[in-house]
């Protein structure tokens, strides 16, 4: 708790040394009595404890208001910038309207082997580009839980960079040493990933080094450190994990791409499931309420169904789908895992409009 | 009618002093001078000062008087505050109108069936000129999950601009369009960003400065008031305390100042007897916070919209949709068009759901 330096209030003498007296120490403690209860500690009057309120609350406030036409025209680099990142394909980009944001947690669902991982590495690439080829000019730390980080497929991705991305001059592309910029983190339990999230996570952003958190899978250790009857412990858990890494997305302007896995859905009817409109599914994104409740945009990467397991898996196209964005509507576009990376399908417009 | 002194907001020892001087109500005091109270009572000049002009400036007759209404005045009153369309005729049906002026209503639901859209049409619709039947004001929105995003505000301003310009039909309604552009609502829009809590009280307590130097503001939207107090609480009869604190305060603002006070809250898995469902969050003592809660559900690939507690209004449940332009009615007509119309919402690639699968 941040100890409070009362005589920076812009309020009489009286008032501060009967603050000091009541032995209050923080702004927290101010902010959260009641005036009542604070008229009590204190012994001041009703109108001194407003004015207490008041000060103390504007010392505490870390930005004015600002209205929306100010963040339109980008007045507050600190808040929404309307810079977005890229994924890197231009279909992609615009299934999200641009590319992901800065500001939030995205998360990406989907079962195994239907390419989560492939995006998530491709946006370790494409954030290492400068702000006008819509990267964010600096590296990305990526969290791996699960399996251990296939370097092999990176190594590939990097060499097929001027592929993928045919638009750049290719002496950009050759000029960025992509493999020095990407932090990997192993966390096997829950202590370390909250150890890497809460310390050295910090320090690469704050350095600069990385502007690009990705975390492979969130769902694996929350999901096998818990038994089914400590989703209470579990949801306390994620929502503290969720929102730390909510503060360094807003406070480093760094998106955060976390991966989930799916759940089946075994029961239709069951009331305390939402499939969030999605009628032709039969797997949901894993962890339930809890950390749905975080995340700012959800999009799930699906195989196609009707192409069959017949031929190679990798060639059958991908359904990337928004599920909820406060930006987007519910909308999907197809895609392919290739060697130079996931791209989208530029789809004929089937409608006559 | 005599006021008791120790019913007076004064700081305690002041207070004793008082009695122990032997002044008991107001009409003790009535004839003192700042000076003679305090050689009297032995208390400060100052204190005295304060206390005489605490004593007179609430004359007992005229304030009681004051807030002595019939009803008739109250539903008067009520009447000229106004409302704030939805532009869900079927969910303003509703709420008898829209979204209450001087009330609190909170609006529930699982992420993404629209809650944030809710709000940020509501801050588009408040700003709709009087003589299109709207109510001309301004907005404070309090983001405390960083949903807010700017794109989405100009996409449904665009198109309650839109809107207005087709009705416009007298030369009023179209000198006032000259004043309802995308550029005055976003600038009428006042964004405040809150992380945590103890920000969150903080900016509580300045909104009433803030509203009284911009007397215009109608609608005070909190988005949401769940992720500040949902983690970190490890002594929820505090967190209790802190909400219900906070509620108290949001409805004197909403009668005081004459504004709408909307909240969003998130849903949250409860077992009770075996059984999960979803419910709002913070249990049952938060329920009691606003004046009406309405819960925003999925059934299918339908958004639901459930008037779920109203002290006026009938519960009942809607449907409403999601669009580019915003937060719509679902009506067969309208549906179609919206689908044959990929909109600035839906870019090239993207697809809207239904047509996807009639393809």
């Amino acid at each position: 708790m941040e100890v409070m330096d009362w005589d920076k209030l812009h309020l009489s003498s009286r008032i501060i040394t009967a603050v000091k007296k009541a032995n209050i120490k923080s702004a927290r403690e101010i902010l959260s009595l009641s005036g009542p209860d604070l008229q009590r500690l204190t012994r001041l009057s009703q109108p001194d404890v407003k004015n207490l309120h008041i000060a103390v609350a504007e010392l505490n406030r870390k930005a004015q208001p600002i209205t929306a036409l100010q963040l339109y025209h980008g007045v507050c680099p600190t808040l929404e910038t309307g810079h977005k990142l890229t994924l890197g394909c231009p279909v992609l980009d615009g299934l999200l309207r641009g590319g992901v944001p800065l500001s939030g947690i995205t998360e990406l669902a989907g079962e195994s082997g239907v390419g989560k991982t492939q995006i998530g590495l491709q946006l370790c690439l494409s954030v290492q580009y400068p702000l006008e080829h819509k990267g964010l000019g600096s590296g990305a730390v990526y969290i791996c839980t699960e399996d251990s980080f296939p370097i092999k497929r990176l190594r590939q991705l990097i060499t097929q960079q001027s592929r993928l991305r045919p638009e750049l001059p290719a002496e950009l592309v050759h000029s960025i040493r992509f493999s020095d910029n990407i932090y990997i983190e192993h966390t096997a339990d829950l202590a370390a990933l909250q150890a890497c999230v809460l310390r050295r996570v910090p320090i690469l952003l704050s350095r600069g080094l990385v502007r690009l958190v990705v975390v492979d899978s969130v769902a694996a250790l929350f999901r096998c450190e818990f038994q089914s009857d400590e989703t209470i412990e579990r949801a306390r858990h994620l929502l503290a994990f969720a929102n730390s890494l909510q503060r360094l997305s807003h406070s480093f302007q760094a998106p955060v791409l976390c991966i989930n896995q799916v759940t089946d859905i075994v029961d239709n009817f069951d009331p305390a499931k939402c499939s969030y409109g999605m009628v032709d599914t039969r797997v949901l994104p894993a962890l339930g309420m809890a950390w749905a409740n975080q995340v700012l945009i959800r999009l799930m990467l699906r195989r196609l169904e009707e192409q069959g397991e017949a031929g190679d898996s990798s060639r059958t196209p991908r359904k990337l789908e928004v599920v909820f964005a406060p930006h987007l509507p519910q909308a999907f576009c197809l895609c392919r895992v290739k060697e130079e990376g996931v791209k989208g399908i530029r789809l004929l417009d089937p409608s006559p409009s | 009618m005599q006021r008791s002194l120790s019913s007076f907001p004064f700081a305690p020892a002041v207070k004793m002093r008082l009695i122990h001087a032997g002044f008991h109500a107001t009409a003790d005091l009535c004839d003192f001078r700042p000076l003679q109270l305090s050689k009297e009572a032995g208390i400060s000049q100052d204190e005295a000062e304060e206390v005489l002009q605490a004593v007179r400036s609430q004359p007992n007759q005229g304030r009681a008087a004051e807030n002595k209404l019939t009803a008739l005045e109250l539903l008067e009153r009520e009447q000229t505050l106004g409302t704030i369309v939805t532009f869900c005729s079927e969910l303003d049906c509703v709420l008898g109108g829209g979204v209450p002026v001087g009330k609190t209503s909170e609006i529930c639901g699982v992420p993404g069936v629209g809650k944030t859209q809710l709000c940020i049409q509501l801050a588009v619709d408040v700003q709709i000129p009087l003589c299109f039947g709207g109510l001309g004001g301004q907005v404070v929105y309090i983001d405390t999950e960083g949903s807010f995003l700017v794109q989405r505000v100009v996409d449904m301003a665009k198109s309650a601009v839109e809107h207005c310009s087709q009705l416009a039909e007298d030369t009023e309604q179209r000198e006032a369009l000259k004043e309802f552009t995308v550029e005055t609502i976003l600038s009428n829009l006042f964004l405040f960003r809150c992380h945590d809590y103890v920000e969150l009280l903080a900016e509580i307590y300045l909104l009433p400065n803030f509203l009284a130097q911009h007397p215009e503001v109608r609608l005070v939207v909190i988005d949401s008031i769940a992720s500040p107090f949902r983690h970190g609480f490890e002594d929820l009869s505090y967190r209790t305390r802190l909400l219900s604190g906070l509620a108290q305060r949001l409805i004197q603002m909403a009668t005081l100042q004459s504004v709408a006070v909307v909240l969003t809250n998130q849903m949250t898995t409860k077992v009770a007897s075996g059984q999960s469902k979803l419910v709002p969050a913070f249990g049952e003592s938060w329920g009691h916070a606003a004046t009406q809660r309405i819960i925003l559900h999925w059934e299918g690939q339908q958004r639901l919209a459930s008037l779920y507690k109203s002290p006026t209004y009938r519960e009942a449940t809607v449907r409403y949709q999601i669009t580019g332009q915003g937060f719509r009615d679902v009506s067969p007509a309208y549906h179609h068009e919206a689908s044959a119309d990929p909109s600035a919402f839906s870019s090239g690639n993207a697809h809207k759901r239904p047509r996807v699968e009639e393809a």
